[in-house]
């Protein structure tokens, strides 16, 4: 029975950390997109409305 | 794909594992011959289900479609590379969960047998265009380097398949995708494996599409990445070129606008 668990453990650990290690790989990607995004914003959008200041 | 999906997916996924643990260690009996071994089965073919089949099937198909000029966009190398990835994992697991029912049923944990060798040899090319992935280029010229190699190494997989039938090997032939597709597995043991192939299969492409979103996004921030450095370099060659009087006070533009 020693084989069978060995089996399940190595199995299911692998997996969750290789699952792990791409969702927090995926986390520190999409922050950095943002900050990169901050960074050199899109001139070509179009401005954003500027309130009255007269109202 | 929407998040929403994604996260559906992966419960779908968690869960049916799950399953398959509960009724692989708990509920089906042990069997006749291989006693509680039988278990490591619920593993051992969904694994190699998904590492050779699935994913190297999926990467081969999509380096073909890459590399078939009408259907060649970047998305066809994303997806063979996530695949490759997450199949090399499965593949190393094929071995392990192998090697661990090997030991106890054979009297040894490796054989240089047709089927085990012939997997290790998989396992051993797609290693093989992980690194050539590394290699610097320009995207689309690795992606036709990697879309080739994907399709030499793909060689391999009907070799791996039909070696129980072409050689003499220890490895027993196929009882599931047999040539006659006759399944010699019954009752709640039955349903455990299809249990079991149908939560690997859900779990790989889980992590395909986790995999795929990485690609994409370190492709854009090593992009914007090496923009910004190109961009800081002219800047400070400019720098250097300009006198020091022109960086401090810009001259003004003459009454009227440029001519």
């Amino acid at each position: 029975m020693s084989y069978v668990i060995a089996g399940y453990v190595i199995c299911l650990s692998v997996l969750a950390a290789y699952a792990g290690w791409l969702v927090a790989r995926r986390r520190r990607l999409t922050r950095a997109v943002a900050l990169l995004d901050d960074a050199d914003p899109d001139v070509s959008a179009p401005p954003a409305p500027v309130a009255d200041p007269g109202r | 794909m929407k998040p929403a999906s994604v996260r559906a997916l992966g419960v779908a996924a968690l869960l049916t594992t799950a399953a398959t643990v509960w009724l692989g260690l708990w509920v089906t009996p042990p069997d006749r011959v291989q006693g509680t071994l039988v278990r490591l089965l619920y593993l051992h073919p969904p694994v190699a289900w998904v590492a050779l089949y699935l994913a190297f099937g999926l990467a081969a198909l999509s380096s073909l479609l890459y590399l078939w000029r009408r259907t060649r966009s970047l998305f066809w190398d994303r997806l063979a590379a996530s695949c490759v990835e997450v199949g090399v994992v499965f593949n190393v697991l094929t071995l392990v969960t192998g090697s661990l029912w090997g030991r106890p049923t054979w009297g040894v944990w490796w054989t240089w047998t047709a089927r085990l060798t012939s997997t290790a040899l998989l396992l051993v090319l797609f290693l093989g265009y992980l690194a050539l992935r590394r290699v610097p280029a320009e995207p689309e010229v690795r992606a036709k380097r990697c879309a080739v190699a994907a399709l030499v190494a793909f060689v391999d997989v009907p070799i791996v398949h039909f070696s129980v039938e072409w050689w003499q090997t220890l490895h027993q032939s196929a009882t599931v995708l047999n040539p006659e597709l006759h399944v010699r597995v019954h009752g709640s043991m039955g349903w455990t494996l299809l249990l079991g192939f149908i939560a690997l299969t859900l779990v790989f492409a889980w992590l395909v599409v986790v995999r795929y979103q990485v690609e994409v996004l370190s492709d854009r921030v090593g992009d914007e990445e090496l923009e910004v450095s190109l961009a800081e370099r002219q800047a400070e060659g400019a720098d250097d070129a300009l006198p020091v009087g022109a960086m401090a006070k810009p001259t003004p533009e003459p009454a009227g606008g440029p001519r």
